[in-house]
């Protein structure tokens, strides 16, 4: 549905994408991962034909959108972080300016979906008067009115509370599930990528490092942070087990072994357990470990 | 169709913003203060003997067409440009500087289009400002000295003198007058509109865009740049006045509008092609 073709971008000779290619199924939900900084919003610049690629293309359902723009974004629908409305204007007079340049207006489906993302109360309100979730509801209003094919989130949660986030996430799982929407959802958050995405890709300073389902970042080990005493013998039981004790206190064990029974090993060695806790893994960890075993993944 | 439905949204946004009224108000305020002071005793005087040096009578001409055009003259092109500067210096830049661009381009429209819906609402506000204040001052000036009388016209530097006796003749001049600043200020306001699809602050537009005017109004000024006048921006933005001229010259008139013109596409191709070659980072 969505294909990125080797994408590089520099920005005054300073490489900000670096041949990244990736492929979105229709109906998938695709995560694009990766620090500030990374390219992930330049990705999203160029598939929406802000941002012109020194090399490489998209096509969206076939089009390309270098060479045919309009017609490839016919079925597109975007949302970014942070997004500016034109605060002296309501947000009804909001959504009838942006689908102007859609194709029209059309109040009785405007309506429809104000009210699907819950906004009916406050549409006539100005944009300036709204708090960062309506602003978020907002734009997906605005998203989602030229009824698209393919959604393009870009950290759409960050500012959000817990309960926003839920929703929001709830949401798009909906349409997905009902409409079969395509998304690409650029996040720098791995624990939201995870509760969303089939599959992710993650950039690391404008070059690809990572692409598969998201099973395959975490299924190769269990993480947790401990502290024992003494350490040595700790670190020589889990060993034993075929885990790993680091000096920064992590525990890396083995995905199928059951914690429990390391446990019981360190209690049986007389080793006194003050903490082990899970932990999951952030990006960071997991650029660390793509950049000491890319082979891993 | 399409683009009228985008035009009118482009204006319905431009005439919501509050900056986009301060010029309005801002004349309203400064025709009250013209009046006041045309109503004063020393400037009654000194219109009286302008008028009556020509051999006119200052009871038929000292009216409010002649006072509308007095401050059409004299306001346009000093206050009317800061505010032409700063609404079209902001179309787009204070859009990208606000991010607002990034949701529009997430829309299947063509960054000419859009251009043009930009363009069309900056000159659509040029040309209604102009009316604007030319039908508040008449308004204005028919409350303090009546509707009668003609239009006495005298202006030095263009070397135009013209005097309507007939009301009629007089408010129709006026009004063509009218339309004649509306082209020429649509040239600042075209100058503007190129340095706000520029990557520059929209203040920096606006402040460009009187630095050019005002640099072009005080080198016309030197006597040693007289056999050059013609070549200055502001020599062929003040042409409207040939319109009140008693035998209208056309081509004198044409010629001016012609330069005038082909400087608007100039500059709206050289806007149009920085704004089609920019990335819009998000």
């Amino acid at each position: 549905m969505l294909e990125v073709h080797g994408l590089r971008k520099s920005f005054g000779g300073r490489p900000a994408l670096d041949g990244v290619s990736f492929k979105i199924a229709p109906g998938e939900i695709f995560g694009l991962l990766g620090h500030n900084g990374a390219g992930k919003s330049t990705t999203l610049g160029i598939i929406l034909g802000m941002v012109y690629p020194d090399a490489g293309d998209v096509t969206v359902d076939g089009v390309s959108v270098r060479a045919h723009r309009g017609r490839a974004l016919r079925k597109v629908g975007a949302i970014f972080e942070s997004p500016a409305f034109y605060e002296y204007l309501s947000g009804w007079e909001n959504l009838r300016l942006l689908m102007g340049y859609s194709g029209g207006f059309d109040p009785a489906a405007a309506r429809a979906t104000v009210e699907m993302v819950g906004l009916s109360d406050r549409i006539r309100s100005k944009v300036r008067t709204y708090s960062h979730g309506m602003r978020q509801r907002l734009a997906l209003a605005q998203a989602l009115l030229p009824e698209p094919e393919v959604m393009l989130l870009d950290e759409p949660t960050d500012g959000l509370d817990p309960e926003g986030i839920k929703w929001f996430r709830d949401f798009i799982l909906t349409l997905r599930r009902e409409r079969g929407m395509t998304v690409l959802f650029n996040s720098h958050l791995l624990a939201e990528v995870e509760q969303m995405c089939d599959r992710v890709a993650i950039l690391r300073e404008g070059k690809l490092v990572f692409e598969g389902a998201i099973g395959g970042l975490q299924d190769d080990a269990q993480m947790f942070e401990a502290d024992f005493e003494p350490w040595q013998a700790a670190a020589r039981v889990v060993a034993a087990h075929g885990g790993e004790l680091s000096s920064d206190g992590k525990v890396r064990l083995p995905n199928g072994l059951d914690p429990a029974a390391v446990v019981d090993a360190l209690v049986a060695a007389g080793i006194r357990i003050r903490a082990l806790a899970p932990v999951r893994r952030s990006l960071e960890d997991l650029y660390m470990e793509l950049r000491r075993d890319p082979a891993k993944h | 169709m399409l683009f009228l439905q985008q035009l009118r949204g482009e204006l319905r946004k431009l005439y919501a913003r509050p900056r986009t009224w301060m010029g309005y108000a801002a004349f309203v305020a400064m025709e009250a203060l013209i009046l006041w002071v045309y109503r004063r005793e020393g400037s009654q005087r000194h219109m009286r003997d302008l008028i009556e040096r020509n051999n006119l009578e200052f009871g038929d001409f000292y009216s409010s067409l002649t006072i509308t055009f007095t401050i059409m003259l004299l306001s346009m092109f000093l206050l009317g440009s800061v505010f032409f500067a700063l609404v079209a210096g902001d179309i787009v830049a204070k859009e990208n500087e606000d991010g607002n661009l990034r949701l529009v381009f997430a829309r299947p429209v063509s960054r000419l289009r859009l251009l043009l819906i930009k363009y069309g609402a900056v000159c659509i506000y040029t040309f209604s400002f102009v009316f604007f204040v030319g039908v508040t001052g008449y308004l204005m000036a028919v409350m303090a000295v009546g509707w009668k009388g003609g239009l006495f016209v005298l202006e030095p530097r263009m070397k135009v003198f013209a005097a309507y006796p007939e009301w009629l003749e007089g408010a129709s001049r006026l009004a063509l007058s009218a339309a004649g600043i509306g082209i020429s200020m649509i040239t600042l306001s075209s100058m503007a509109f190129m340095f706000s699809c520029l990557k520059i602050k929209p203040a920096a537009a606006t402040i460009l865009t009187l630095t050019i005017l005002f640099v072009d109004m005080i080198l016309q000024g030197f006597p040693f740049f007289k056999p050059y006048e013609t070549w200055f921006i502001t020599w062929r933005m003040s042409a409207w006045v040939f319109l009140m001229e008693p035998h209208l010259s056309w081509p004198k008139l044409i010629e001016s509008y012609a330069f005038l013109i082909g400087l608007n596409l100039t500059f709206l191709t050289l806007g149009w092609a920085a704004f089609q070659s920019r990335d819009f980072k998000t």
